[in-house]
């Protein structure tokens, strides 16, 4: 059971009652990286509830963020509240970056149940931010229907998207007519449903077709066979086929649903990986804060090569001195 | 400081024969009046036609502007007049959209109906001068159908008026932006253009680099832009549309920005008649020699007219003139000394036309044709801005044009690149400015210049009229023409909805609701805004049409 | 001028203004200076900048007018006060007559820039004028 102070019950409350003021605000705290978040995060992992976030990676270019835009537009229209976590790339030179996937979204500008908000990857590669799981743990508290995570989009294999999202988008466009477009990406065997966009191109049917065929070499999860990734054709700019790929995505919720075992073991592997990353993250947090885990009197013996990182290394885990 | 050109050319101190000596006049230059028109168009120049000196007119309502364009002719304002409308009106909503309250009027005309047209027209010919009406893409559709409609109802031959009410797609990437997505934006001028040239109607349209420049592009990347576009849009008349290249080129004209680096903007001139002459010639073929004449406009540029020690821009916009005057331009509209500050007011807007006529009638400089020709400096200027602007056509045709170039994003970076290189040159007192980085005032000590006042009560008032006067109109003849439009608009985009656009014009739709039709037979939201829903039964009809 | 910790601002344009060089030269100076900038764009009301400043819990908002719709930057000012969230700095650019620069600061607008401001100048008052200038340097 999670102890929390007054204050930070105060905005688990808030939180869990869907306060988007008190959300945004713990985003900048945690984006801040302040102290003393932990037990706050715990709690609201425990109050998190089911599966519900969605992630939508593609190359640059492919329309992530018009066609997130559409997607909320037909969530909206279902009556579903929806939050939505857009990254993008920091610059790499000065920390600096510019933020532009909430102008695509200007539709859903003044609703009031639909949350949306811009990170920085900060030097994170792999198409997410660094603090996004601690975000997504925040926004699974919250009432949301469903939580929708845009990712970077440089055209690196962003695979980094299935560690934290139930249901992977994975968004091309026929334009930049490379057929191998999509094994490059290397992230077929991680997308449970397939978008051709911008799909007024002359070449969108045949890209469909090369798709298809290439979905059915996918390896998927025991238990897993009989979802065959679908490949949905839209047209993000007029909202054409959004329909159908907001139906395939409740669809895949459901046949996750109706498999608990499937469901726990791609769950499983989430909470894997999440667990190294937090634990990555605290040992950076003590390793780099320079508050004397690791003074330079106990670098000294590996500078003088008298002892090895490695070694300081497994010391340094099994916290000894 | 920086001794080059704006697009970087290292200017030497000294020009002399050895610099021209691979010119040949008869290839590259030409007398006036023949090919590749280097010198210009006219073997008299301007002794057979004078520029058209006109002022870009359109604040507050109709009938404001309307006595403004009168007040502009008892100014001197001669040869033709110009209108910009307000940004409603380019974004094709209406004054009582919500947004629209707020901004109708302000900066420009706000022509989103017929009736707006007839109100700024009144005791105005549409005929004896050129007619120019501006403001983004879409619009130019129902800026065509104002002309044509009053026409027929004055009973003016549609023949005998000229002038330009057509803008072309680009301008929505250089700081014009309106709101319609490429592809409508694209067809409607096509439909537009196609419209004019077939039926015979003097209207031109803008292909420009103005605006370009103006958000900061450079001189070379102007001309290679503005060639480009002129083959991307040409190029579709002639192979989608089916027109002669010969009837094509008759289209277009080019508005240039002209800075204060004088000999460099009188050579981006003389350079781009002779690109666009051997793009016709050699590339399209052009059997006419007319076809070879890019007319050229000129609007000198108030991206240099500075906030600061506002009356030196009196100074900069003297010597724009010259340049664009020696350069050889066949209208001329200025940027006005307030520019950094507010719109034109009557004082500046008297200025600006009165730095014309003392440049027509005080200088000598319209006497006489082209007659910077043979300058060492001009003619290295000349062959210097050509040769890097076709080194940037030919990256922009490597992507397959114009729009292609557009689409991979390769313009818009061009040109925000070297926005912000202007802007640090700037900053880093490479290049200076009076007043604002070089023999700057405290500002309490600053000259003072009388302001146009923008008044927000008007946008209101001009919002109240319509939305009570849309209620006046034959509603059933309105719905008949607009159910008409959708229909059409549904047929593809080969098929020209000019006549049903003059059509639902004559009915007075307003802007609003002929874009809106457009837009929902596109399957886009009547409203680009997402505020407002269509007020026509059009669903009806789109259901019955899925049925069908 | 680096920070050593990262400062959020909104870049945006405001009502139907379609000029937008100036809003994207200065989002592209703050991002050098290492802010993160929320870019919104064209066609923005003063609702959706306000949701947008909620959302992306930012310390200050650029809005560059070109047009003469500064009257909608005043709205916004208004609106972000009676949302609570008066601590979010308004600046705001572009082509403003002096009159209308003393009337905007009376009316709460922290900074005006007219054309011609130095980029040096923009990037300070942002640095300065969001936490209180504590992470300037």
């Amino acid at each position: 059971m999670v102890q929390l102070s007054a204050k930070d019950q105060l905005i688990l409350d808030a939180l869990t009652s869907g306060c988007v003021r008190t959300c945004a605000r713990l985003i900048s705290r945690i984006e801040r990286g302040e102290p003393g978040l932990v037990e706050l995060l715990r709690a609201l992992y425990m109050a998190g509830g089911s599966e519900k976030i969605i992630g939508i990676t593609g190359p640059p270019g492919a329309g992530k963020s018009s066609l997130v835009a559409k997607v909320i537009g037909v969530l909206r229209r279902r009556g579903n509240r929806v939050a939505v976590l857009a990254v993008d790339p920091s610059s790499p030179f000065t920390g600096g970056a510019i933020l532009g996937d909430r102008l695509r979204m200007i539709g859903h500008a003044t609703d009031p149940e639909v949350f949306i908000r811009s990170m920085a990857s900060r030097g994170r590669l792999g198409g997410l931010a660094k603090k996004a799981g601690d975000v997504l743990t925040v926004l699974s508290a919250m009432p949301w229907d469903f939580i929708i995570v845009e990712t970077v989009g440089t055209g690196q294999s962003e695979t980094e998207i299935m560690h934290y999202a139930a249901v992977v988008v994975l968004v091309q466009t026929p334009m930049a007519g490379d057929d191998v477009q999509a094994a490059k990406a290397g992230i077929n065997e991680i997308s449970d449903i397939y978008v051709v966009n911008k799909s007024d191109h002359p070449d969108a049917d045949r890209f469909r077709r090369q798709l298809e065929a290439m979905v059915g070499l996918g390896l998927r999860l025991e238990g897993d066979r009989l979802w065959r990734p679908p490949v949905v054709k839209t047209q993000s700019l007029v909202g054409e086929g959004v329909d159908e790929l907001v139906d395939q995505i409740g669809q895949r919720f459901r046949t996750l649903a109706e498999s608990p075992e499937l469901s726990r073991q791609r769950f499983r592997h989430r909470l894997r990986h999440r667990v190294v990353e937090i634990v990555r993250e605290m040992l950076e947090r003590d390793i780099q804060s320079g508050n004397g885990m690791l003074p330079d009197s106990r670098l000294e013996p590996v500078l003088a090569r008298e002892k090895d990182p490695y070694e300081l290394a497994r010391e340094f885990l099994s916290g000894g001195t | 400081m920086k001794r080059e050109t704006d697009y970087g050319y290292e200017i030497k101190s000294v020009y002399t024969p050895e610099d021209i000596a691979g010119v040949d006049y008869g290839r590259d230059l030409g007398d006036p009046g023949v090919y590749p028109f280097t010198r210009g168009y006219y073997p008299e120049g301007y002794r057979s036609r004078m520029w058209t000196r006109r002022m870009t007119a359109g604040l507050g309502s109709s009938e404001d502007t309307n006595k403004v364009l009168k007040r502009y002719y008892r100014m001197g304002q001669r040869g033709g007049l110009c209108v910009i409308s307000d940004r409603v009106f380019s974004d094709c909503i209406d004054p009582d959209h919500p947004l629209g309250r707020k901004e109708a009027g302000v900066l420009g005309w706000p022509g989103c109906s017929f009736l707006e047209f007839e109100e700024m027209m009144d005791d105005i010919p549409l005929t004896g001068h050129s007619i120019t009406l501006l403001g983004s893409c879409a619009p130019t559709t129902l800026r065509l159908a104002y002309v044509v409609a009053l026409a027929e109802k004055r009973g003016d031959e549609i023949g005998l008026i000229h002038g330009s009410v057509m803008e072309s797609p680009f301008e929505n990437y250089f700081g014009q932006t309106d709101v319609q997505p490429f592809d409508l934006n694209l067809k409607l001028f096509l439909d537009a253009a196609e419209y004019v040239l077939r039926n015979n109607i003097r209207m031109r349209a803008c292909i420009i680099s103005q605006h370009f420049q103006e958000s900061g592009g450079n001189n070379a990347q102007a001309i290679a832009v503005e060639l480009s576009m002129l083959k991307e849009i040409i190029g579709l008349l002639v192979n989608e549309r089916g027109l002669e290249f010969d009837t094509a080129a008759k289209l277009p004209y080019e508005l240039f920005s002209i800075g204060s680096r004088f000999f460099e903007e009188v050579a981006k001139m003389r350079a781009l008649r002779r690109m666009w002459a051997r793009l016709a010639k050699e590339e399209f073929g052009a059997k006419d020699d007319k076809s070879c004449h890019l007319l050229l406009s000129v609007h000198t540029s108030g991206r240099t007219m500075t906030y600061q020690q506002p009356l030196n821009n009196i100074v900069r916009c003297a010597i724009q003139t010259l340049a664009g005057v020696i350069g050889g331009c066949s209208a001329l509209d200025n940027a006005t000394l307030d520019n950094a500050h507010a719109e034109p007011s009557a004082l500046a807007a008297r200025m600006s036309l009165n730095t014309q006529h003392i440049v027509a009638c005080e200088t000598g400089a319209a006497d006489v044709v082209d007659p910077l020709a043979g300058s060492y400096f001009v003619e290295t200027l000349t062959n210097r801005i050509e040769e890097e602007a076709y080194k940037i056509y030919g990256k922009i045709q490597e992507f397959g044009g114009m729009i292609k170039a557009l689409e991979a994003g390769y313009i818009q970076k061009m040109l925000t690149d070297e926005a912000i290189k202007k802007f640090q040159e700037i900053e880093n007192g490479e290049r200076l400015v009076v007043g604002v980085n070089h023999l700057v005032l405290p500002p309490g000590e600053d000259f003072e210049i009388p302001i146009q006042e923008v008044r927000g009560e008007d946008s209101e008032k001009i919002a109240h009229r319509m939305q009570e006067w849309k209620k006046t109109r034959n509603l059933p003849h309105l719905t008949e023409k607009i159910v008409q439009l959708y229909r059409d608009a549904r047929k593809g985009d080969r098929f020209n909805l000019m006549p049903s656009i003059i059509d639902a014009v004559k009915s007075y739709a307003t802007a609003g609701e002929v874009m809106g039709t457009i837009r929902m037979a596109r399957g886009l939201s009547y409203d680009p805004f997402h505020i407002i829903e269509c007020p026509f039964a059009l669903d009806g009809e789109a259901s019955a049409h899925a049925a069908a | 001028m680096q920070v050593s910790e990262r400062i959020k601002v909104i870049i945006s344009m405001i009502g139907l203004d379609g000029h937008t060089m100036g809003a994207e030269v200065v989002a592209r100076l703050l991002r050098d200076a290492g802010i993160e900038v929320v870019y919104l764009g064209v066609n923005q009301t003063p609702e959706m900048i306000v949701q947008a400043a909620m959302h992306e819990d930012v310390e200050a908002i650029g809005i560059s007018s070109h047009a003469s719709n500064y009257n909608q930057v005043v709205e916004l000012v208004e609106l972000l006060e009676k949302n609570d969230l008066k601590h979010v700095k308004v600046f705001c650019g572009g082509n403003i007559p002096k009159h209308k620069v003393v009337e905007l600061k009376d009316k709460g607008i922290a900074e005006v820039f007219p054309p011609g401001s130095s980029g040096k100048k923009i990037v300070e008052t942002f640095l300065n004028g969001t936490r209180g200038g504590k992470w300037s340097n």
